[in-house]
Order: structure tokens, then sequence, then C-alpha cells
């Protein structure tokens, strides 16, 4: 039984879901920053399938701005979780619910 | 990863995802897309994440009551309704195309991302690194803090506090200096920001 594009897209969608999931039920920043990884990851993994079945190469460029993209969020977020941490002596999200230093 | 509750055994599942991630780009025949996978996902971000991690001293979250309770039968179904159509799609449904570019295999090399990195998808490319420039000015900005206090404070979060006067120690009799973790201390410390903490504590 060869891999067919459907499976790809049916762990897509289970790792995205899974990701929405920990930003909802996650109350550490940190941890909802990873969740949001993941949902960025599966994405990836849906392009790459379609472009890998479907024989063209957009995909995959896309996947490398995606993950350019992904890295500009980790160094400003991570810059904001520090700076949220310094300011409040907390990594909880609901003790950040001002927008008020 | 979700089931974690240490932040850290997360990250260290989240690595695990990835490097599988990096195992299916493979298979799909797009091994340049897999070894940035690795370098840069499995490599950098999660270093920084776990760098944070470390450095913020993260506990363990507690356990909390649940809030929205009345919506967890509707979560439920929602649920199985994913799991329905994932069982739907990957047994019944045989119409999308089957082979993987196994034997074409110039599609995910280095050399045809290249080429049409820099040909058709120049503009998004330029874009990209504009989008760099951004987050790196953004993340120093972040970074120096200076502009959050009094413009005459001259206080550096960290290990030490020093202004013009506190460096010159010779010019001052008696100065001793502070380590503080955190600008909300120092300012504490140093007799700075009184009206806000009195503020706070009154609300």
């Amino acid at each position: 039984m060869t891999p067919q594009l459907s499976w790809y897209l049916a762990l897509s969608a289970m790792l995205f879901t899974i990701g929405v999931l920990g930003v909802l039920i996650k109350r550490n920043v940190i941890s909802m920053f990873m969740c949001i990884e993941l949902m960025l990851n599966s994405v990836n993994l849906t392009f790459v399938a379609f472009s890998s079945f479907f024989r063209d190469v957009s995909g995959q460029l896309f996947v490398f701005i995606v993950m350019t993209v992904a890295a500009a969020e980790a160094a400003v977020g991570l810059g904001i979780i520090i700076a949220i941490f310094r300011n409040r002596e907390s990594l909880d999200v609901d003790d950040a619910s001002s927008l008020r230093l | 990863m979700v089931a974690q509750r240490n932040p850290l055994y997360g990250a260290i599942s989240l690595i695990g995802v990835f490097i599988s991630l990096a195992c299916l780009y493979v298979t799909l025949a797009a091994p340049f897309i897999a070894a940035v996978q690795v370098i840069v996902y499995a490599g950098a971000i999660m270093v920084l994440v776990v760098f944070v991690i470390m450095l913020l001293n993260v506990e363990e979250e507690e356990r909390q009551p649940m809030r929205l309770r009345s919506l967890v039968p509707i979560a439920l179904g929602l649920a199985a309704i994913l799991f329905a159509e994932s069982i739907f799609i990957i047994f019944f449904v045989q119409s999308s195309p089957s082979t993987p570019t196994r034997n074409v295999s110039d599609i995910g090399l280095t050399s045809s991302i290249g080429a049409g990195l820099f040909t058709r998808y120049l503009l998004p490319f330029e874009i990209t690194s504009l989008l760099l420039l951004m987050a790196i000015v953004g993340a120093m900005t972040l970074a120096r803090r200076g502009g959050l206090l009094p413009s005459g404070a001259g206080i550096v979060p960290g290990d030490q506090v020093f202004s013009k006067e506190l460096l010159e120690r010779r010019d001052i009799g008696d100065v001793s200096v502070v380590s503080t973790h955190s600008t909300e201390e120092a300012a504490r410390l140093l007799g700075l920001r009184k009206d806000r903490q009195a503020s706070d504590n009154g609300k």
C-alpha cells in the first residue's frame, strides 16, 4: 500500500488540531508559543505533500518562507515573553491580561 | 507534547515531532526541506525556546479548575468528527494522485529550489529579507529597555545597576551596588516608581 496524499493531509489536520487545542488549553506563554510552532509545521507538511504529489516546486518555496517567518516570530515572540516576565514575574497568560505595563 | 505540564518536557517532545516531520519530508522526496527543518527548527528555534525556558526558570503548571466546562461535550463531538474524517480519508479516499515523485527526483533538490527562489519567487524572497530585518530591529528594541523608566534612572536590569555616578564610585562616598533581577525590583530599591507601587496597591 503506497502512501496516499490524503494520509499526509489527515496527519497534517491532526497536528493542526493538536496545536489549536494546546493554544486553547495551555496557560503558560511558552507552551502556547510551542503549540503555534506545531501549527506552522502542520501547514508545512501540507505544502510539502502537495508539492511532492503534484510535482511542483512552489510548495517547497512556500515552506522555506514559512520557516523564515517562524524564525522571525520566534525571535520577537521570545523577546516579548522575556519582557512580560520581567514586568510581571509570571508566565501565566491570565496575569498578562491587560496591555498596561 | 500538549499533555506535558513541564514546558521543558514539552519542548523536548516538540523537537521529536520536528525530527519526525523531517523524516516525513525525506519520504516525500524533499531532502532540502528536511535538512532545513532539522537545522532551523530543531536546531535554532528550539534551542532558543529551551534557552528561554532555562533562563526564566519556568515551574510546572499547577492544575487549575477547568473553565468552560459546558463546552466539553461539544469538544468531544468535534474530536469524534475529526477522527471519523481521518479514518474515512485514510481508508476510503482513493482518487488522489497516488505516487509520490520517487523517480522524478529533481523537485526537492537544492538546485531547483534555488532556481525557483531566485527567478519566479524573487519578490517574496526580498520581502522575507525585509521581514527578517524588521524582526532584528524589533528584538533589539525589546531587548534594550531604557525607554520604560524615567530618563534619569539609568537602570539596566540584570546583575548590576549603574548610573554614571555609581560607576565612578570614588566621586561619591558611600555607595553600595545593588543587584537585582528585574526592573521593577531595581526601581523599588532605588526609590523610583513609588507612586506606581502605591497606585497598584491601592487598586
